[in-house]
C-alpha cells in the first residue's frame, strides 16, 4: 500500500493548481488592460438637469463605438469653476480634456497646463473639416501662435424687449441709442414700479458696458494689449448708461441684482429692456410671447456690435494618453449637437452644420440671434491682437463690475471709470 | 504615650529632593506627539506657507519669484486697501457696540424672574443658531427688493422704497445690521453667565444703603463682568474682522466695494486676481492688526485685575 501523500504536498499542489487556472482566466483581461486606455472628462453645467443627461448619453456614445477608450464623464459646477481647475492641476489630477469658459484654455495655456492641438487643426484643414466651423471660431482660440483649444459653442449677449409693454405704450423697439434712450424714458412709471431698462451689478452688468463699448466701436485694449478704457467711443457708452440712471430709466435696484434677480424683475415688467442670454423666452415660458428681441443697436456713430465668447474644450498636458485624447475630443466635437436638441444649452453652435439644423433654424429667436447678433459680436480682446491670458483676470477680477454697480448708483462717470482703468491697469501689469 | 512623628528635616538635601523628583518619563511627550504634529499639520505648515507666499509673486499654480516686500509695498500704496481696512474696522466698531450693548441689555432681562423666561432664552439663541447661509440669504430675499417685507413695512409708514443692497450707504447699514443681529446671542449668552455668577448680597446691600439701580449697575454689575467683557470684546472683533459668509452672501464686497473687508480683499486677489501673493499678504497683515489689538485688550484686562 502506497504511503498517503502528506497534508503540505497536497495543500501544495492545489494551490499551484488553482493560481495557474487564475492566471490562465485572466491572461485575456491582462492583454486587454494593457491596451485598454481610461480617459477624464470635465464638463461645466452649460445647461438644466437634460444637459447632463445628454452630455452622458453621448460619452456612453463615444465608449461604445471606441472599445479601447473608457470616457469618463464629470460634471463641473460654475462655481468657484477657477480654483476646481487650478487645484487639480496644481495638485497633478487635472483631467485629460474639459470643456471650459471663453478664456480659460489660454489663461491655463500661459501657465503651462494646455497642451496645444495644432496637429489637430491642421489635419482638418488639411481635409476641409475646419470649413463647418463660422468664420473666425478656429482663431479665436489662437495664442502664442498655438491653437489652445477647440470651440464648441458662443455665449453672446442680445437685448430683449416686453413687447406688451412697449405695445401698451404705443412704441416700436429702438434701433438706436437715441430711440433706446426715449423708449427707456416714456417706460418708466416708478409708482408702478416698472422701468425703461432693468439688469444686474454682477457679470451681467460687466457684460452691459462691454457690449454698449464695442456697440459704439469701442473696446478694453489697443491693438499691442494695452489698456484703454478711457477712450472717447468707451466714455461715451459709459456715459450713455450714466445718462439713463439720471434720467431714472433704469431700474433702482439693479446694481445689486444677480443676473437671475434681472431676469425675475424683467419676467414681471420690471424692465422694458434687458440685455441677456439667447433662450430667454425658453427659461420663462409663461410670458415667452411677449418677450421679443431688438435689433443689434446702432451707435451713435453708425457702428453695431455686441459682446460674445467662444466657449471651448480643451486638453491638459497632464493627460497621459495625448492621442487618445484628440480621438475623443474630435469625435465630440463632430458629434456633439445632441447638446442642443436634447440637452437644450441656450448657447450658439460653432459650427455650420450644428446651426443649419432645423433645430437651430426652426427656432424664431435662435435665428435672429445668428442672423443679426453673430455677425456684429466681439471678443473682450476687441482692438487686441487675438485673445491672451490676462482676459480671465480683466473679466473675473471684478473691477467692471464694480464700475457697472457705480454708473448704476448714478454715481460720477468720470471717477468711476478713472477708479476701474486704475484697477485693470494694476492686473495687466502683474 | 505620645506619637512621634517622623519629621522631615526643614531642608532636605539635594541628594534626597533629587531621589524624591519622579524620574522623567517621555510617554506623555510621546503621546502628545501625534496631536502636536496633527496641530503642526493644519495650523503652522499653512501658515507658514502663507507667509512665504506673501513674498513671492505667485498664482494658484506656482509659488513664483521672490519679491520681499514688494507685496506689502503695493498694498500701503493702494487705495483699495484703505477702502477695505476702512470698512473693516467701522463693521468690527459697529457690531461689537451694538452687539454688545444689545447683548448686555437682553442678558438684565433675561437674569430677571419672569414667566417664560426659558423660552425667551432659547428663543433669542436662534440668530446664532441658524446657520449662516439660511441667516443671510433670508435677510437677502427681506430687503433686496422693493418687494422685500422690509420696504413693504416702510411703505406702510410712507417711507422708502430703500434698495438696501444697490446702494454704497445702504449696503453697508444692511451689512452691520445683520451682522449684529448674528452675533449679540453669543454676548447675551456669556454676560448672562456672568451675571449669574455675582453674588446677590452685593445688591442687597447696596440698597440698604440707597444705592440707585444706576449706581448698583456701574459699581457692582459693570466690574463683575468687565474681563468676560473684555475676552468678549477680543473675540467679536476677530470674528467681525474675520467675517466672510456676511459681506460675501449678501453684496459680494459691493456695490462698488462698499462692504468689501480685508477677508473678501484678500479672497478677490486670489482667486479673481490670480495674485496669491497679494492675497496672501492682506491676510498676514489682518493677522497682525488683530494681535496688536488683541494683545492691547489682553493688557488692559491684565492691568485690571
Amino acid at each position: 500500500m502506497k504511503a498517503p501523500k502528506p497534508r503540505s504536498l497536497r495543500a501544495h499542489r492545489f494551490i499551484a493548481i488553482v493560481v495557474t487556472s487564475i492566471t490562465v482566466l485572466l491572461s485575456p483581461l491582462a492583454g486587454q488592460a494593457k491596451d485598454h486606455i481610461d480617459l477624464q472628462f470635465w464638463d461645466m453645467i452649460w445647461g438644466g438637469p437634460e444637459y447632463i443627461d445628454a452630455g452622458k448619453a453621448l460619452v456612453a456614445q463615444f465608449n461604445q463605438e471606441h472599445p479601447d477608450i473608457t470616457v469618463n464623464y464629470r460634471s463641473v459646477p460654475w462655481t468657484n469653476w477657477y480654483q476646481t481647475f487650478v487645484t487639480a492641476i496644481g495638485s497633478g489630477t487635472a483631467p485629460d480634456v474639459s470643456t471650459g469658459a471663453g478664456y480659460q484654455a489660454v489663461q491655463l495655456y500661459d501657465q503651462g497646463a494646455i497642451l496645444p492641438i495644432d496637429d489637430v487643426i491642421s489635419q482638418w484643414k488639411a481635409s476641409g473639416k475646419l470649413d463647418d466651423f463660422l468664420p473666425n471660431m478656429i482663431d479665436t482660440l489662437k495664442y502664442d501662435n498655438h491653437y489652445v483649444a477647440l470651440p464648441w459653442a458662443i455665449d453672446i449677449r442680445v437685448w430683449y424687449y416686453r413687447k406688451d409693454l412697449f405695445e401698451q405704450a404705443k412704441l416700436q423697439p429702438p434701433t438706436n441709442w437715441q430711440e433706446f434712450k426715449a423708449a427707456a424714458q416714456a417706460l418708466t412709471n416708478s409708482k408702478a414700479d416698472q422701468y425703461g431698462m432693468v439688469t444686474a451689478g454682477d457679470t451681467l452688468g460687466e457684460h452691459l458696458l462691454l457690449a454698449l463699448m464695442f456697440n459704439n466701436g469701442g473696446g478694453l485694449f489697443t491693438a499691442d494689449r494695452k489698456l484703454d478704457l478711457i477712450s472717447d467711443r468707451n466714455m461715451e457708452a459709459l456715459k450713455f448708461v450714466g445718462e439713463l440712471v439720471q434720467a431714472q430709466s433704469v431700474y433702482p435696484a439693479s446694481a445689486g441684482y444677480s443676473g437671475e434677480d434681472a431676469v425675475s424683475a424683467f419676467s414681471q415688467g420690471k424692465g422694458a429692456l434687458f440685455l441677456n442670454v439667447p433662450g430667454l423666452s425658453g427659461r420663462l415660458p409663461k410670458i415667452a410671447d411677449k418677450i421679443g428681441l431688438v435689433q443689434p443697436l446702432v451707435g451713435p456713430h453708425g457702428d453695431k456690435g455686441t459682446i460674445f465668447w467662444v466657449n471651448n474644450i480643451m486638453v491638459y498636458k497632464q493627460g497621459k494618453h495625448p492621442a487618445e485624447t484628440k480621438i475623443f475630443l474630435e469625435w465630440w466635437s463632430e458629434n456633439q449637437k445632441d447638446l442642443w436638441t436634447k440637452g437644450h444649452v441656450t448657447q450658439l453652435p460653432t459650427r455650420k452644420s450644428f446651426a443649419a439644423d432645423p433645430y437651430f433654424q426652426d427656432n424664431a429667436e435662435t435665428k435672429f440671434i445668428l442672423d443679426n447678433y453673430l455677425p456684429v459680436a466681439k471678443t473682450t480682446a476687441t482692438h487686441a491682437t487675438g485673445i491672451f491670458p490676462k482676459l480671465n483676470e480683466v473679466e473675473g477680477e471684478g473691477a467692471l463690475q464694480s464700475l457697472s454697480q457705480s454708473l448704476l448708483q448714478g454715481k460720477d462717470v468720470d471717477s468711476s471709470v478713472k477708479t476701474a482703468a486704475d484697477r485693470l491697469k494694476s492686473i495687466l501689469e502683474d | 504615650m505620645p506619637v512621634k512623628v517622623a519629621q522631615r528635616s526643614p531642608a532636605a538635601s539635594p541628594a534626597v529632593a533629587q531621589t524624591l523628583r519622579p524620574p522623567f518619563q517621555p510617554l506623555p511627550y510621546l503621546l502628545l506627539l501625534p496631536s502636536l504634529a496633527l496641530i503642526f499639520i493644519i495650523e503652522f505648515y499653512p501658515f507658514i506657507n502663507g507667509v512665504s507666499f506673501s513674498f513671492h509673486k505667485g498664482t494658484l499654480l506656482g509659488t513664483g519669484a521672490f519679491v520681499g516686500l514688494g507685496n506689502y509695498l503695493r498694498l500701503f500704496n493702494s487705495p483699495t486697501f484703505y477702502n477695505s481696512l476702512w470698512f473693516s474696522f467701522i463693521f468690527a466698531f459697529f457690531n461689537v457696540l451694538v452687539s454688545y450693548v444689545l447683548g448686555l441689555a437682553l442678558a438684565l432681562f433675561l437674569n430677571l424672574d419672569f414667566p417664560g423666561r426659558g423660552f425667551c432664552r432659547v428663543a433669542l439663541l436662534v440668530p446664532w443658531i441658524v446657520p449662516a447661509v439660511v441667516s443671510i440669504v433670508s435677510w437677502k430675499w427681506l430687503i433686496a427688493d422693493r418687494g422685500g417685507l422690509v420696504n413693504i413695512i416702510l411703505d406702510s409708514f410712507g417711507v422708502g422704497p430703500i434698495y438696501f443692497l444697490s446702494q454704497s450707504g445702504w449696503a453697508m447699514v444692511a451689512v452691520i445690521v445683520i451682522k449684529i443681529w448674528r452675533s449679540f446671542p453669543f454676548m447675551m449668552l456669556s454676560l448672562l453667565a456672568a451675571l449669574q455668577v455675582i453674588d446677590k448680597s452685593l445688591y442687597e446691600a447696596g440698597r440698604i444703603d440707597g444705592a440707585t439701580n444706576w449706581q448698583l449697575f456701574r459699581h457692582i454689575t459693570l466690574p463683575h463682568i468687565k474681563n468676560i467683557s473684555i475676552i468678549q470684546a477680543i473675540l467679536m472683533i476677530i470674528w467681525s474682522i474675520n467675517d466672510f459668509e456676511t459681506p460675501f452672501l449678501l453684496t459680494q464686497g459691493g456695490p462698488s466695494s462698499a462692504t468689501e473687508n480685508l477677508i473678501l480683499l484678500s479672497y478677490r486677489y486670489t482667486f479673481g486676481r490670480n495674485d496669491v501673493g497679494l492675497g496672501s499678504a492682506v491676510a498676514i497683515l489682518t493677522l497682525i492688526i488683530l494681535l496688536v489689538l488683541s494683545t492691547i485688550m489682553m493688557r488692559q484686562q491684565g492691568k485690571s485685575t
